[in-house]
């Protein structure tokens, strides 16, 4: 049991427009263990996105049980669920979401400023992620200067900061040329190889060929 | 973490310079020009609050029953004082008051000199510390003299002054008094001001000496202090005894006239005025009326234009924070609590604030100079400088960036996560407090502008109003000198004669208007007429009064030439001649204890009082030898300028130490609505601060809604819309507040200043144009401001709105 990070049990998220009732997932049944790597594959519109915010916590399920690492989160209330996913949870988006007015650095480091780590603790975690990625020398450039894939080098390197359990990554190459988009792919299977757990949402079939194991959606429900 | 606020604080405002400079440059302005009001305020209510025992310190009045109701006099006899603290308890010190000019000579120097003639008490009384000489008994001898060290400065110089000897004219002698001891420069927030203070014995014979004993002779003001176990309440009930004695005569006439007995059933009561009301009490209109409006007035109006600043503030965080969506959403992402959001967002409102008052302070101290001239006053920086003010101060700016800078802050820490990152924002619900908060600041701007208008017109119709004397033609000034006043007047005449712009030269005991020397006085004379009371304004005039002013005769005749020949014969106004009431006027005598006189003449009603003042029953009398204050000189219409410069020479010929105050009538009409122009000065600029703040606010808004309706402006302009059609469109929700605030703000507006113009007599009616006028300007206003940006935004390429999708 200790293996299972994420455990979804019947979940299910609705939304109401207007006055339909709109299913966006439907009792969803899944366990992630640690380690994974897992590719969520479908049409627009599947679900795909839906999931992982839910699973990021960023978003609820409106039924079924959640639990992660042990935990109960669908019972949870917000202040703790809010800690959890600070904890353990990183981000990667499509469009990359680093704050436009903060440079590299100041993007990788914001999250261990509101997890209130000391200064000469954060400029050393920063210095080791900016070397990593081999991005030393664009640490006082802000995101705009930047192209594409390095911009989602720096949204990687910030999710990877505060050494989480699970990256969620929704399209993380869906901006980028193929390229790139292999770069950034290579990235991900050897974190995953280092032993981080990700669940990548993608369209594209080449990217979900780097999971361990492919889940397929279509209308909220796993096929 | 907060030098990472800080520092994306920084790097925000400068990435929306536009909207920082325009909120800075608002709220900079703002901050200036309330830190000014507020002190002009702050210092107007501080006045004679520096007395230590000023709340024990009171006015001595009585409410008399007269023709036309309830009247309070200040004015107090010779004996009053005394017997009122032998005879009723609760008395700790009294003092007589007379604030008056003399002329003072060291050596071969002469000095116009403000002096109070006191009691000894007063030094007891009032916080006027003595700094050298005799601190316990300076005034006691009737030849003593104290003075300030500013006085004593301009005196003696350098020398020590104490022990010295100086003589004061008085009765056309040179009479001689030591100094006895010099008193602190007093504050600048002291309603009393005098350079030398003497005996109140030391008065002069028409003064003093022929009133001693006398209780119907009444020629100064009394101050007392209260013992502190005794009430106001208490002590006015106490002497109902003490009145009913000295002033048996005064009230058995009252209830044989008829008069209206007062609230208490009494016809004279005696009555006390606490001493930090006195600047504010007006004795003109019945009883008396204690108002601070005008201090409360600036100090509102400073309020509403941090008000308008701080909305301009509030509407522009919200409006801008759709644009920072997703800098909300990631944050968030990245673990930030509301908390922690919030901080950052307060934060940099906070330092929009602090530069914004920063800059402020440096406006205020920039502009206080300009501003004491202005407005005449001498309210300094200072004046906030007292610790518990301060302390207000500081925690309504902390209120206000609280307030103006919390609420967007709390709006942006509560938005949902993934609505943040996806950047939607649910704006219905906001517009509503932005339009509420828009149509309260154009109606206050409103309210402001008219509320100016009106004031302009009420003070122009004062300026130009026909009073009924000549007042473009003749010059005024007070007999300043050492002569005596037949002798200055006879070789003024003379002097003047053959002057060819000289038409004429009168004098009289009273002055038309308020004069460059700022005294004024009016005498009131009872008498008894056919079994019941009247009571008349008492002038006392030299030959050619009536000619030179161009008063109209209606009946009988003006003074002779030979003014001795009508020393018995009195000319009457209009309202007098109502009052005595005779079949045939010119054939009636007024019975005065010393004579008799007849009325030989009646005059058209002219304004000698103010505009505040119904017309009041007068009468001008011939008296020989009187003491007359001011000459009034009739000039010829062509060169106004020479004709002033003729009399001034004139003047400076016959009287070489004393200096020529003259000015013209209407000046001396100006001069007396300087009130009136203080307060459209202030209404007037704060008016002109709220519509530009307004409209700031208006700009950056429409900028702001150009920007997010770019796509709509594009589709609706791909299907066939007009630019005129897209202007009508992008302009019309904003005029349509501006037409709310004119419909709210009018009627507020004509109440207020219906209510205002209550305190004029004789007043101008309100008409439905100055508001409109009002309500356009700040259509008109509104309209070129957002004009520019929507016709912009109208005229654009679709085509390149629609690419940033």
């Amino acid at each position: 049991m200790q293996n299972i990070l994420v455990s979804l049990n019947e979940a299910t998220r609705t939304v109401n427009s207007g006055s339909n009732k709109v299913t966006l997932l439907d009792t969803i049944n899944l366990n992630v263990e640690a380690g994974e790597f897992i590719s969520l594959m479908g049409p627009s519109g599947s679900g795909k996105s839906t999931l992982l915010n839910c699973i990021g916590m960023l978003d609820h399920f409106t039924d079924g049980g959640y639990t992660f690492l042990g935990e109960p989160v669908h019972s949870m209330k917000e202040k703790n669920r809010a800690k959890l996913y600070k904890e353990y949870i990183g981000f990667v988006f499509q469009a990359y979401h680093l704050i436009d007015e903060l440079t590299v650095y100041e993007n990788i480091e914001t999250p261990l400023l509101y997890k209130n780590i000391k200064s000469s603790e954060r400029k050393a975690m920063v210095a080791d992620m900016l070397d990593r990625f081999n991005i030393v020398g664009k640490k006082d450039l802000f995101p705009i200067q930047l192209s594409g894939g390095q911009q989602q080098l720096v949204g990687i390197a910030r999710a990877l900061i505060g050494q989480p359990k699970l990256i969620l990554a929704d399209e993380p190459t869906g901006n980028l040329n193929s390229k790139q988009s292999g770069e950034i792919m290579e990235l991900f299977a050897q974190l995953n190889k280092e032993g981080v757990t990700i669940i990548q949402a993608t369209h594209s079939e080449s990217n979900a060929a780097y999971g361990s194991r492919i889940i397929n959606l279509l209308d909220g429900k796993i096929v | 973490m907060f030098k990472n606020y800080i520092k994306i604080a920084f790097r925000n405002l400068w990435k929306n310079r536009t909207f920082t400079a325009l909120n800075v440059v608002g709220l900079t302005a703002a901050f200036g020009v309330a830190i000014l009001l507020a002190m002009y305020a702050v210092f107007q209510l501080s006045f004679d609050r520096f007395h230590e025992h000023g709340d024990e310190i009171y006015q001595v009045y009585t409410e008399d029953s007269g023709l036309n109701g309830i009247e309070a006099n200040t004015s107090k006899s010779e004996p009053f004082a005394a017997a009122l603290k032998e005879e009723v308890a609760g008395v700790e010190k009294i003092t007589r008051y007379v604030s008056t000019s003399v002329l003072l000579s060291q050596e071969d120097k002469q000095f116009g000199m403000s002096t109070a003639y006191v009691d000894p008490d007063f030094f007891n009384m009032f916080s006027f510390p003595i700094i050298k000489g005799d601190k316990t008994n300076p005034i006691t001898s009737e030849s003593s003299v104290v003075m300030t060290e500013l006085a004593a400065k301009r005196i003696f110089g350098d020398e020590e002054p104490i022990g010295q000897t100086v003589s004061i004219l008085r009765d056309e002698q040179q009479v001689p008094f030591t100094v006895t001891a010099i008193v602190k420069d007093f504050p600048n927030t002291s309603s009393m001001g005098f350079d030398i203070v003497l005996n109140f014995k030391s008065q002069n014979e028409h003064a003093y000496a022929r009133t001693i004993g006398r209780w119907d002779m009444e020629n100064h003001e009394v101050y007392m202090q209260l013992a502190e176990s005794v009430q106001p309440e208490q002590f006015e009930k106490s002497t109902t005894d003490f009145t009913q004695l000295h002033y048996k005569n005064e009230i058995d006439n009252a209830k044989r006239d008829g008069f209206q007995p007062n609230a208490e059933g009494l016809y004279r009561q005696l009555k006390l005025l606490p001493l930090a009301d006195v600047r504010f009490a007006n004795f003109n209109q019945g009883q008396v009326t204690v108002s601070r409006t005008m201090p409360y007035l600036v100090l509102g109006i400073s309020i509403l234009i941090l008000f308008i600043a701080c909305v301009n503030f509030i509407n522009m965080s919200i409006a801008k924070s759709a644009q920072r969506l997703r800098e909300i959403g990631m944050r968030k992402t990245l673990g930030a609590n509301k908390k922690q959001l919030f901080f950052q967002f307060w934060g940099e409102s906070i330092l929009v604030f602090l530069i914004s008052i920063g800059l402020g302070i440096l406006l205020a101290v920039f502009l206080l100079p300009h501003f004491q001239t202005l407005f005449k006053t001498q309210a300094s920086l200072a004046t906030l400088l007292n610790p518990s003010l301060l302390l207000v101060l500081i925690l309504s700016v902390l209120l206000i960036t609280l307030i103006a800078g919390g609420y967007p802050a709390l709006l942006m820490s509560r938005l949902g996560t993934l609505q943040s990152l996806k950047g939607k924002l649910d704006v219905n619900g906001k517009n509503h407090l932005r339009n509420s908060l828009m149509v309260l600041q154009f109606g206050i701007a409103i309210l402001l502008i008219s509320g100016t208008l009106v004031l302009w017109d009420q003070v122009e119709f004062m300026r130009t109003k026909d009073l009924g004397f000549n007042k473009d033609q003749v010059i005024a000034f007070p007999l300043n000198g050492q002569l005596n006043d037949q002798q200055a007047i006879e070789l003024l005449r003379n002097t003047l004669q053959d002057k060819p712009n000289i038409v004429s030269v009168t004098a009289s005991n009273n002055i038309l208007g308020l004069g460059k020397d700022g005294s004024r006085s009016t005498s009131v004379l009872g008498f008894e007429h056919h079994g019941r009371g009247v009571e008349t304004h008492m002038v006392v005039v030299d030959a050619d009064y009536i000619e030179t002013l161009d008063l109209n005769i209606i009946e009988g005749r003006s003074f002779r030439k030979n003014l001795a020949s009508d020393s018995l014969s009195v000319i009457i106004n209009e309202a007098m001649a109502k009052q005595l009431n005779e079949d045939d006027i010119l054939a009636s005598q007024m019975d005065l204890d010393d004579a008799v006189y007849s009325v030989v003449g009646v005059i058209k009603d002219f304004n000698f009082q103010e505009l505040d003042q119904t017309i009041a029953p007068m009468t001008l009398f011939a008296l020989p030898n009187w003491n007359l204050r001011n000459v009034y000189v009739k000039v010829s219409s062509q060169n106004l300028e020479q004709a002033y410069t003729d009399v001034k020479a004139a003047w400076n010929a016959i009287e070489p130490n004393a200096e020529f105050q003259g000015s013209f009538l209407n000046e001396n009409i100006d001069r007396t609505l300087r009130h009136e122009r203080t307060m459209i000065t202030m209404i007037g600029s704060g008016s002109i601060l709220a519509i530009i703040l307004s409209c700031i606010g208006l700009f950056a808004m429409s900028l702001l809604i150009v920007a997010q309706r770019k796509k709509e402006i594009g589709v609706r302009k791909i299907v066939g819309a007009s630019v005129s059609a897209i202007t009508i469109l992008l302009t019309k929700d904003f005029l349509k507040l501006v037409v709310i605030a004119f419909l709210i703000a009018s009627p507020i507006a004509w109440w207020a200043m219906s209510k205002w113009l209550q305190n004029y007599a004789y007043r101008i009616e309100l008409n439905i144009w100055m508001f409109l006028g009002a309500g356009s300007i700040a259509v008109v206003i509104a309209m070129l401001t957002i004009a520019v940006k929507t016709i912009k935004a109208a005229t654009s390429n679709p085509v390149e709105s629609l690419r940033t999708e």
